[in-house]
């Protein structure tokens, strides 16, 4: 990619000059974590209806003045290979895991590690939302956050949330978080 | 001296954003990718390859115009957030190149051109053929519509009935009042009633018999409105279906089967297609039973000479074709609520008819973009097809396959994505 290239688009992306500020968020996780059931709710939405995702799905929520652009993409494991092409210009990234699929920790640790290693999301702030904690068998936020190794992140800031995406329970804690430490960021 | 510059660089920039080097490569892009583009909440993850390969175009035709002018992208800039080219009659201008940054602009923008373009292409079927074939007006965009045609319908069927009840009931009464004097009127009744009933019938066309069906209960009546106010007489025959059942048979092995696709695009002079509604109408209930045999045996043997025929047979015959072609395809129309295969199938073919009528009027357009006329493009292509409707050449036959052809790859090609 040429510098000219990069600095038009930036030129015209100046051009919008709304007065609010606006932040991208990319939120991520295995199939079936509750991804698109938090983003409608986080956009205060019917959360009763919601389809395996095989695309993405972008909601703007405004919140603590700032307007936070929320881009959902399914997360099959055929269209994980995608995400990447998500990731430019991210300034923050969700990632869910469903705190009751205990099989699968494995793997949503792998997918995770692997999007930490990305070059697009070098220093980008991460939120783990812990979901599922309404379900009986789902692992509390403390026992993941080990599973994951979140200790060893040295490099950006991190925080996992305990959530219920159905109930919405934990889901506004882990958006104060995010706006909080995006303002600290950006200032 | 940045806000002198302004002046100039944004009435230039404004100028390169209106002319053709920019609005053809531009619309020319939408026209081509805006297919996929529909209208559900959820964006499909091809939405973004487009997006970028958007981003790419747009800023190449910038960086091009530009250097060709000797503006820096600070002037750009500074041109561009100017309060002058905030006013709302530039905004437009801008929207494309801001769609570049914003994707929900972008998409919207898509969106819209899709819908631009399957209403074109609508129109253009309509002029060619004077009326939408019904499988192009069952789809959910004017279901609305239709569902208030069917309430008034059935609120004005409701509104009857209570007419012709409260009659009955008041001769009734008139009837036990004068009971023993008057025989000769006892007789008369009934008589009177029928034919009263006759009238209503007459006069309400389809509407009272789809109302009558309704009033006696039957529930898989529900649909046919939206057909009522689409296709005259569909509904109304619907009660006469057993009846006609031999004559429609004959009727279809004369016809020439496997043909009626092709002609139903070419013969359709834009004239008669409503003469022999009613009585076609009548029989194309049937269709999709009594069709596929005659559709398969038939095509191969005699296909070159009944096309012949049939270009140059009477515009009648050939709306009586086009007629039977659409109602074959709207035959699904009726338990349009349940999907099964076959409907899944005939939605495919919609879907594959609009896309074609789609690349007809983008064929044309390029064709005219080469011609340099100036005229706007949207108002170009559908003189053309309207031209000579009825005289058939062979080159357009021959395009017509072709087109048919490339329907049926499209189609292959959605069945298996």
């Amino acid at each position: 990619m040429g510098e000219a290239q990069k600095g038009l688009l930036s030129v015209i992306e100046k051009l919008k000059g709304s007065t609010e500020q606006e932040v991208r968020i990319v939120l991520l996780g295995l199939d079936n974590a509750g991804k698109t059931t938090l983003l409608k709710s986080l956009a205060s939405e019917d959360v009763n209806t919601i389809t395996p995702t095989q695309g993405f799905n972008i909601k703007s929520v405004a919140s603590h003045g700032m307007k936070l652009n929320v881009w959902d993409i399914g997360g099959q494991r055929k269209i994980r290979p995608f995400w990447k092409k998500y990731l430019e210009n991210t300034d923050l990234l969700i990632y869910v895991i469903d705190s009751a699929d205990k099989k699968r920790f494995e793997e949503t640790g792998l997918e995770l590690s692997e999007l930490i290693d990305e070059e697009n999301l070098k220093g980008v702030p991460v939120l783990i939302f812990a979901n599922k904690q309404d379900l009986a068998t789902a692992s509390p936020a403390s026992e993941i956050a080990v599973g994951l190794n979140l200790h060893t992140y040295r490099d950006r800031e991190w925080q996992i949330q305990a959530c219920s995406a159905v109930s919405g329970e934990g889901v506004q804690d882990g958006m104060n978080w995010i706006c909080n430490n995006i303002v600290n960021k950006k200032k | 001296m940045a806000e002198d510059d302004s002046e100039w660089v944004i009435e230039s920039i404004v100028g390169y954003l209106g002319s053709p080097e920019w609005v053809i490569p531009v619309t020319d892009f939408m026209e081509n990718k805006c297919t996929v583009f529909d209208d559900e909440d959820e964006n499909k993850l091809s939405y973004t390859e487009i997006h970028q390969q958007y981003k790419k175009l747009v800023e190449k035709l910038l960086e091009n115009y530009m250097q060709e002018v000797g503006i820096n992208e600070q002037q750009f800039l500074d041109a561009c957030t100017s309060p002058f080219a905030k006013s709302k009659s530039l905004q437009s201008f801008f929207q494309p190149v801001l769609a570049t940054d914003d994707f929900q602009m972008f998409r919207s923008l898509m969106v819209q051109k899709n819908m631009e373009l399957q209403l074109q292409a609508l129109r253009v079927i309509k002029e060619r053929n004077g009326a939408l074939p019904e499988c192009l007006t069952d789809g959910v965009d004017v279901m609305t519509e239709l569902q208030q045609q069917e309430m008034k319908i059935l609120e004005e069927v409701l509104k009857k009935s209570k007419e012709e009840y409260d009659e009955e009931m008041s001769k009734r009464l008139l009837l036990e009042e004068d009971v023993a004097s008057t025989s000769m009127g006892c007789s008369d009744r009934p008589e009177a009633e029928q034919r009263e009933a006759q009238n209503t019938t007459s006069a309400h066309g389809q509407q009272s018999s789809t109302a009558k069906a309704k009033g006696e209960g039957n529930g898989d009546n529900s649909s046919s409105g939206h057909q009522t106010p689409l296709v005259n007489g569909n509904t109304a025959t619907e009660n006469n279906l057993v009846n006609s059942s031999p004559i429609r048979k004959e009727k279809k092995t004369a016809a020439p089967g496997g043909e009626d696709q092709k002609s139903a695009a070419k013969n359709c002079s834009s004239s008669k297609p409503t003469a022999d509604c009613g009585s076609n109408s009548v029989e194309s209930r049937l269709l999709p039973a009594v069709r596929a045999p005659v559709k398969s045996s038939e095509p191969s043997v005699s296909s070159s000479p009944h096309t012949k025929e049939q270009s140059s047979s009477t515009s009648q015959s050939a709306a009586e074709v086009w007629l039977e072609e659409a109602h074959r395809e709207a035959g699904f129309s009726k338990p349009y609520t349940e999907l099964s295969v076959s409907q899944q199938e005939q939605l495919q073919q919609r879907a594959a008819y609009l896309r074609q009528q789609r690349d007809k009027l983008q064929a044309l357009k390029k064709e005219q973009q080469k011609t340099r006329q100036t005229t706007t493009p949207e108002e170009e292509p559908t003189p053309a097809p309207t031209a000579n409707p009825t005289e058939m050449s062979a080159e357009e036959r021959k395009k017509l396959q072709k087109r048919k052809h490339l329907a049926d790859k499209l189609k292959e090609e959605v069945i298996k994505k």
